[in-house]
């Protein structure tokens, strides 16, 4: 790299953690393999959540699909936080300081904020609304950033190695 | 339930054969060099294995492949241990200095694919 990764990041790597998950040979690739199951079931709960928004899936009542919906994308969400720190350590010096990995920090970042806006402003307006009714404009602003920031993200992931 | 976390079991195993961790995006496959030497340091770590090897004109870096690939085509944490004189024909990088991909790498006159 051309510049240093904080002290933090370098000895994250250097644990005792990170050196077993290098070391190991099934570790690496089976975070790997979890990160992207985690992904998919994250980005499907979460488009069946941002097209109800959006108004599409209209003949459901928005409130039951929505909190089921949310039960499969809170369980990946986990999955991708754990596997995804396991990826991290191994490497940790090195994707502290790639631009594509800050990018997708920011865009996770930039996600969550979406979500607790939307929790806080929109969730409980939405929950009431019968099956067909017009989504209120914050609800769908919500469903179309989520929809973009969490398929950047995916994208940046996938960009991490090649930068 | 039982079918499905077979089915994700059956899933995962197949996925992570077909895994590789890099691209070769950040090397200059315009200009290969071979650096040629004993073996300095090695790791046989994933992602990637990696040794750094005491070339003519200086210290080289080489990234080989991720440690389940080095052995299933020959290439053990042996193979590839400090002191070895090792020949690696690769690519180096546009990000880091002195660092090189490795395409293959000779041992012993027994040349091993890394892609």
């Amino acid at each position: 790299m051309t510049h240093e990764a904080p002290a933090i990041f370098v000895a994250l790597e250097q644990s005792g953690f990170a050196t077993a998950i290098r070391q190991s040979p099934w570790l690496y690739p089976a975070a790997n393999v979890g990160h992207i199951v985690s992904l998919v079931f994250f980005v499907g709960a979460v488009a069946v959540m941002d097209v109800r928004l959006l108004g599409g899936l209209a003949m459901t009542a928005p409130g039951p699909l929505l909190s089921r919906a949310r039960g499969f994308a809170v369980a990946a969400l986990v999955g991708m936080a754990v596997t995804g720190f396991v990826l991290f350590s191994a490497e940790a010096s090195h994707l502290a300081v790639n631009p594509v990995f800050q990018l997708k920090a920011a865009l996770v970042g930039a996600g969550l904020v979406n979500v607790a806006l939307y929790e806080f402003m929109a969730r409980r307006e939405v929950a009431k609304l019968p099956p067909g009714a017009i989504m209120p404009a914050r609800a769908r602003i919500a469903g179309l950033l989520s929809l973009v920031i969490w398929v950047a993200v995916a994208a940046c992931g996938r960009s991490i190695a090649y930068f | 339930m039982t079918r499905f976390v077979a089915f994700s079991a059956a899933l995962v195993l197949v996925a992570g054969a077909a895994f590789a961790h890099h691209g070769w995006g950040s090397y200059d496959a315009a200009h290969p060099v071979t650096v040629v030497g004993p073996i300095v340091t090695s790791k046989f770590e994933n992602p990637h294995a990696t040794i750094t090897v005491k070339g003519a004109d200086k210290t080289w870096t080489v990234t080989l492949a991720p440690t389940s690939r080095m052995s299933s085509r020959g290439a053990t944490e042996k193979v590839i241990a400090v002191g070895q004189n090792v020949s690696a024909y690769g690519y180096p990088s546009t990000v880091e200095k002195d660092e090189m991909r490795a395409e293959r790498i000779t041992v012993d006159g027994k040349t091993f694919e890394l892609r």
